[in-house]
């Protein structure tokens, strides 16, 4: 009896501390966020350096979204950074998915050469390349175009090296077992390893859309067209005339600027719950 | 950096009569078929990875500014290089600061990881998530342009918090000691949701039977992580070590837009020094040569790494 009373009483304190601990931690990493919010929402600038922060619901309004639109061609970077990253989403899923499973799953001459180049151009900067990467998108003609952002992007080691460990993981037993019933690796590759890596696909997937929706080095580089612009070179844009201009009308850019990606988030957590629950993952 | 070593060998692209002793039929048997599959890949690194690698090898050698031809000065660059005392230091800051990342993000990640995955609603479960993941998907340069508020001396709400517990104001941008810290702290804010998202992936894969037979064995909680989950998720803990390392080495825009490096270069990192030597003062050579040296680096630190997982790291 006693020793069952401790247990659910340690157990109930156990529960306590990890909801503690994981909204401290939630509290922690949102306030800023709560902060841009009502920053964006916010009247006057003073407001915004009270403290204590206080929020007055009189003074909410929703001019700062128009002074964001009226000061840069918003609605065009928008679409513009749509574009870029779901084509390099798309891309990159393919791409990576299919060099993951050769490097996780077929055996070829030079693979451990090859694996290592690929993790070896993990590690450098893009910063260290961009020079010679704006000369070579100069050569094909295609600087000051969408392409010039979309083609750099398509490889991923590091995608490759997500999913590879991921199919790593995989057990082999059904594989083997398709292979005996005369299964070739494309079959093998789109019917078993793919729909038991619903989860990690959507975590490159999600990965990789916000990493090139947020790139501001390319577009300042391979772009001088304002009408060919991105997101990120919009809030710059925003932030340049932030001595003169106010900081709701940045808060809002960054407000206007985070939720595409949220709701990118939002969708792709959800099919990774699915995934979990409908999958083969029980074996 | 060996990949698949023994057991895991043997299925060819064909239907395999008996099953046979386990030995490597055909020596690099897939050939044709990982070729196919690798194709899409390979071009796209040839052309953007490879070739502007390749440019920037060549850049390292010559004294260029960009408008005027370039001249081949051998190896003055790397030469410079070894007698430049700033380097060094830039070098230990980025050190400090990126070890510091690497440790919250796979410490503190693995912690929040699996509270996470602990009993709890569905709805709790997806707005922590969400909450963690949150500032991984906004920009870099909108993240510490809304810290620098935060961190302000005076007006920061950080100082204003801390204030309530009896802590003097803390110059959090401006001094030596802290500048590293609020890129530390920026920075890890900011990557941990990632880590936190691949741990719980590698969590969910482990298959739940394991742990429900543990738990009939009488096994503790603490016995089960460091027997079951621990061990397999240790490829997603070496995933993690690399790919943090790499990144948190090459931290740009938080010391960029907080603190520009200072004071001195008490918060600069290599990757902000190299950008200031190439578009501050045009030395495109001088900065090549740097990133040469630095991607080396980094290389060196990766192979170690991949050497030393072969201890602890298992795969099923």
């Amino acid at each position: 009896m006693d020793v069952l009373r401790v247990s659910r009483l340690s157990r109930t304190g156990s529960r306590i501390a990890t909801f503690v601990i994981l909204g401290i931690a939630a509290l922690a990493i949102t306030a800023p966020f709560l902060w841009i919010f009502r920053g964006a929402f916010s009247g006057s600038d003073a407001e915004l350096y009270r403290l204590p922060p206080t929020f007055d619901p009189a003074n909410v309004t929703t001019d700062n979204f128009g002074k964001v639109t009226d000061q840069v061609p918003y609605f065009r970077f928008f679409l513009n950074s749509i574009i870029v990253s779901t084509t390099i989403t798309v891309a990159q899923v393919i791409t990576c998915s299919t060099a993951a499973y050769a490097f996780a799953r077929l055996h070829f001459k030079g693979k451990g050469v090859l694996f290592a180049v690929v993790i070896g151009s993990l590690m450098i900067p893009i910063q260290v390349t961009i020079v010679p990467l704006f000369l070579v998108m100069s050569k094909l003609g295609l600087t000051n175009t969408l392409w010039a952002l979309i083609l750099p992007g398509i490889f991923s080691a590091f995608g490759i090296f997500l999913l590879r460990q991921h199919f790593l993981a995989l057990p082999m037993e059904i594989e083997e077992a398709a292979k005996l019933d005369g299964a070739g690796h494309l079959r093998t590759f789109a019917r078993i390893i793919l729909p038991l890596s619903g989860p990690s696909i959507a975590t490159l997937a999600i990965l990789c859309f916000t990493y090139w929706w947020n790139d501001l080095l390319l577009p300042l580089v391979m772009i001088s067209d304002t009408e060919r612009q991105t997101l990120p070179v919009g809030l710059v844009l925003l932030a340049g005339r932030f001595s003169t201009g106010s900081l709701g009308t940045i808060a809002a850019g960054i407000a206007m600027a985070i939720v595409p990606v949220l709701i990118v988030f939002i969708l792709a957590q959800r099919y990774i719950v699915q995934s979990i629950a409908s999958s083969g993952l029980k074996l | 950096m060996s990949t698949s070593k023994t057991p895991r060998s043997g299925v060819g692209g064909q239907p395999v009569a008996a099953p046979g002793p386990r030995v490597h039929r055909r020596r690099g048997g897939d050939g044709i078929p990982a070729l196919a599959f690798l194709t899409p890949s390979i071009v796209t690194f040839l052309v953007f990875v490879l070739a502007p690698t390749v440019g920037v090898l060549v850049l390292s050698f010559y004294d260029w500014n960009l408008l005027s031809d370039g001249t081949f000065v051998g190896l003055d660059n790397f030469d410079r290089l070894v007698h430049d005392d700033r380097l060094l230091g830039v070098y230990g800051s980025t050190t400090y600061m990126a070890l510091a990342i690497l440790a919250v993000n796979v410490v503190a990640g693995l912690l929040l990881a699996v509270l996470l995955e602990s009993r709890m609603p569905a709805w709790l479960r997806g707005f922590f998530r969400l909450s963690f993941l949150f500032p991984f998907v906004v920009s870099a340069s909108a993240v510490a342009l809304i810290w620098r508020f935060l961190l302000n001396k005076d007006l920061g709400l950080v100082n204003y918090l801390l204030g309530l517990l009896h802590v003097d104001r803390i110059d959090w941008l401006g001094s030596s000691a802290f500048a590293p810290v609020s890129v530390i702290i920026v920075s890890s804010w900011k990557t941990i949701g990632f880590s936190i998202l691949v741990y719980i992936a590698g969590l969910q894969s482990i298959p739940p039977q394991l742990k429900e037979a543990a738990i009939v064995d009488g096994a503790n909680a603490w016995t089960r992580f460091w027997r079951i989950t621990f061990p397999l998720l240790s490829p997603t803990i070496f995933f993690l070590v690399v790919i943090n390392t790499i990144n948190s080495f090459q931290i740009f825009a938080e010391p960029r837009v907080l603190t520009q490096g200072g004071p001195g270069d008490a918060s600069r990192t290599i990757v902000e020094y190299l950008y200031d030597r190439a578009f501050g003062d045009f030395d495109l050579g001088y900065a090549s040569a740097i990133g040469i040296t630095f991607t080396l680096v980094l290389i060196v630190l990766t192979a170690i790494q991949f050497r030393l997982s072969r201890r602890w790291t298992y795969y099923e």
